[in-house]
């Protein structure tokens, strides 16, 4: 009885699920999959969220937008000027933008909306900001606390999305779950956490960047995002017609895709990194040999040419290659060295015992290995654990979902964890490193005086982008002198769609994968 | 008297060799069982007849086709995949019988006491009881992974608690009809005690049922276990379990289709094998109709 409940139950979603399908197909709408390092967002609310996907750069516009090629380009704001001495910015803002609920956008909403960082762990947007001067309707000053050479850098970032600023008072912590009101092409129709978002074209939208082709409302009516933990199972979704687009295709899958007829796929450079934290608070890893050892038993490049197929770049520190400020002092990067890592544990007093696990006062070298459940993280975490039992370090791998994890970082029951991050800025070594921040982001646990120091310098003190690389340059040495966590992997970015179903500019414009170019893109008529 | 004494030694004697031999009397028995032995004796001698260490990698030869030395085959690490279908058999066969024999033995206890007391106690014991039939197993199994995280430990009380009810049920259906016979009201006016009556006259005539619907279960797990495994939540790598290699093989299913198709056919082929032994063993014992009862 139980069974055929069950099995009548199943076909009746497979039918359901069927005529959605075959209505999806016919309107002009397109179903998109994160890619697994996108996954878990709790919240489209850009002030607070630490965590932002990539559709919510499709809710909110920024002032500025970077191109693929690193330079600013106008969007909100039509121009800017910053003061010789780097102590005020005035914007230009872009006249006739109206937020969803029907308010219009201009100096005002600037104003209102810088203050809403305070206090937010996505505060050091803002903190060089001093106050926020409305000059007249479609004009704002900046007045500076300190030069900050990255204000353009974070302002075209999906954090600093502008939120309408009525719905975003009135909601509070709702903000972004429940509703999100952006000036955006796109309007949050219905937000599933962990599962689905779905977006409907804002027909008023005129105010596109030069990024895009289209510079009206986007020609797509529909988009709905999905979350799919499992890569493969996504993969499979989009071979089989049930997803449109896959904004992160396993290496695995690329040479099987290019077989494909009908679907293409877009090689973007990678903005991100797979690396390992590592709690420095718990021990044995608060003895810093171990953690070195750690450090020198990972064989990145095997890692690339076995699990990725030679696609990407083995990661040898926490910066992608392109920023100014990964280019260290090559003693400090972290390369595979077994040998040097058992002679490091040996020092430390573990000495290998009978069964391949170290010893030292009659405890083993044992260690919790976390990470988040779909094939590349898992698969990834597997061969870290062979590698660590190699130097005689056995890690027990416990799987978690993608929004529960954090919450176990933030409780502090983890040792080594196998993440990834996604962001084109040195400033990320602020968020993962920041004493300020212990838990999550701060995965390694690291508060450190001489760490904040040089946080504080490159964070607050640069006055020209060149000044700030070296700051941060100095700072990336110190963080791995200390061997937080070991660095992985560079990956590239892989997007696939299905050409029978949407088109796609030729040109992704843009750093990333954003609503510049889904505002290119089509149904195949 | 003579009759009723009867009724009990034969359905005591009824889990004994003769039902077994019954049981591997037909053809089909015998495939079944003697596949079932064989899987057994794997699970139990799984270290000393795989080839290879089931966690070793070797990630140059990654994805090599089934050839010698590796028989099945290698997966994405160079892991032997023979190796760890015939672990697999360990997690999953250890991992389903723990469980059921937990569900067994609670089942029967809180089902004979609920049969046999009634009253009060027995609504509250069958309304819980029901309730936990009327979730899904895969939720419970989920409950349990929230509470005490992913595991081998949660993947069997999962797999104890959605089973629980079968057994209850079962039990105390039995005990309320055994209640009823003239040898249970003899030994009432006898002046046993409820613990002699339970456990000398009522139990072992309701317990060969409930072992073979156990038996039948153990194959349900089986295939729980592996769906645990495949969603990463039971087995935590590199133990291998059948679900997580079929999970991890998708990834793989166009590049090398034998990392996912052996634990495949091997959790099909054990499930009917435990299925077709049991109906059987249901055929042996000819209780058909005291487990339709329940």
């Amino acid at each position: 009885m139980r069974y055929a409940t069950k099995f009548k139950f199943l076909s009746g979603a497979a039918l359901l699920a069927a005529g959605f399908l075959a209505t999806a197909a016919m309107a002009q709408e397109a179903t998109i999959a994160f890619s697994a390092d996108e996954l878990g967002s709790t919240s489209y609310n850009p002030v607070t969220s630490s965590n932002l996907n990539s559709a919510a750069s499709l809710i909110y516009d920024r002032l500025v937008e970077q191109d693929a090629d690193q330079s600013y380009h106008p969007h909100l704001a039509t121009s800017w000027d910053e003061a010789p001495d780097g102590m005020s910015w005035t914007f230009h803002l872009k006249d006739g933008v109206k937020f969803h609920d029907g308010t219009p956008f201009n100096a005002q909403s600037v104003a209102d909306w810088i203050p809403d960082f305070a206090g937010t762990e996505n505060a050091y947007l803002v903190a060089a900001i001093d106050k926020v001067e409305v000059i007249d309707n479609l004009t704002v000053k900046f007045v500076m606390k300190r030069p900050e050479p990255n204000l353009l850098y974070n302002l075209s970032s999906t954090f600093m999305g502008i939120p309408g600023q009525a719905s975003y008072d009135k909601l509070g912590d709702d903000f972004g779950v429940t509703a999100a009101v952006g000036t955006g092409p796109f309007k949050l129709k219905k937000f599933d956490i962990g599962l689905d978002t779905v977006l409907v074209r804002n027909d008023d939208y005129a105010w596109a960047s030069d990024l895009s082709k289209n510079q009206g409302a986007a020609y797509l009516k529909q988009i709905t995002f999905r979350e799919i933990p499992d890569q493969s199972t996504a993969f499979l979704e989009l071979k089989t017609g049930g997803l449109d687009m896959l904004l992160g295709v396993p290496t695995d899958f690329l040479k099987i895709l290019k077989k494909e007829k009908n679907i293409a796929v877009i090689q973007m450079p990678g903005t991100g990194i797979y690396y390992m934290p590592i709690n420095v608070t718990s021990a044995p890893f608060t003895d810093i040999r171990v953690r070195e050892a750690t450090g020198l038993a990972i064989n990145q490049e095997a890692i690339v040419a076995s699990i990725y197929n030679g696609v990407g770049a083995p990661a040898h520190n926490f910066l992608i290659s392109s920023l100014p400020a990964a280019n260290v002092n090559p003693a400090l990067n972290v390369s595979y060295d077994p040998e040097k890592a058992k002679a490091l544990l040996d020092a430390a007093g573990w000495v290998m015992g009978s069964d391949g696990v170290r010893m030292k006062d009659g405890k083993p070298l044992k260690v919790k290995l976390f990470t988040q459940n779909g094939t590349e993280f898992t698969s990834l975490t597997q061969v870290i654990q062979a590698q660590l039992a190699d130097i005689g370090m056995q890690a027990d791998i416990t799987v978690f979902d993608s929004s529960t994890i954090r919450d176990e970082y933030k409780s502090n029951q983890h040792q080594l964890a196998v993440r990834s991050y996604d962001w084109n800025n040195a400033d990320i070594l602020d968020w993962f490193f920041s004493g300020k921040r212990l838990g999550y982001p701060n995965v390694s646990m690291w508060n450190d005086p001489e760490g904040q120091r040089l946080n504080d310098i490159a964070m607050e003190q640069s006055k020209t982008a060149a000044e700030r690389s070296a700051n941060f340059k100095t700072y990336h040495e110190y963080i791995l002198s200390q061997y937080l966590f070991v660095p992985i992997y560079q990956p590239t970015k892989n997007i696939a769609y299905n050409t029978d179903r949407i088109t796609v500019p030729a040109k992704v414009r843009g750093t990333r994968f954003r609503s510049q170019t889904v505002l290119d893109m089509n149904v195949v008529k | 008297m003579t009759s009723t004494t009867g009724v009990a030694s034969r359905a005591m004697a009824g889990f004994g060799k003769s039902a077994l031999g019954r049981a591997f009397g037909s053809w089909l028995g015998k495939i079944a069982g003697g596949f079932l032995i064989l899987l057994l004796l794997m699970a139990i001698f799984a270290p000393w007849i795989t080839p290879f260490d089931y966690a070793a990698q070797d990630l140059m030869n990654g994805n090599t086709p089934p050839a010698w030395p590796h028989l099945l085959g290698t997966d994405r690490f160079g892991r032997d995949v023979l190796s760890r279908v015939i672990y697999g058999a360990r997690t999953s066969l250890s991992v389903s019988a723990t469980a059921i024999a937990i569900s067994v033995s609670v089942g029967m206890t809180l089902g004979a006491a609920a049969g046999y007391f009634g009253g009060l106690f027995e609504r509250v014991v069958m309304t819980v009881v029901d309730l936990t039939w009327s979730f899904p197993d895969i939720l419970i199994a989920l409950i349990f992974v929230a509470i005490i995280g992913p595991g081998l430990t949660s993947t069997m009380f999962a797999i104890a608690i959605a089973y629980l009810a079968q057994f209850t049920r079962l039990t105390r259906a039995q005990i309320v009809q055994l209640k009823r016979e003239t040898f249970i009201e003899a030994t009432i006016n006898l002046g046993a005690r409820p613990s002699h009556i339970l456990l000398r006259h009522l139990l072992p005539n309701a317990i060969a049922p409930v072992i073979v619907v156990g038996m039948l279960a153990i194959g349900d797990g089986i295939v729980l276990e592996a769906t645990l495994g495949f969603f990463g939540l039971g087995a935590q790598p590199p133990t291998p379990s059948w679900g997580a290699m079929m999970s991890s093989g998708t990834a793989q299913l166009f590049l090398s289709p034998w990392v996912i198709i052996f634990p495949g056919v091997v959790v099909a082929v054990t499930v009917v094998a435990v299925n077709l032994f049991g109906d059987e063993l249901i055929r042996a014992l000819d209780i058909r109709d005291r487990i339709r009862g329940a």
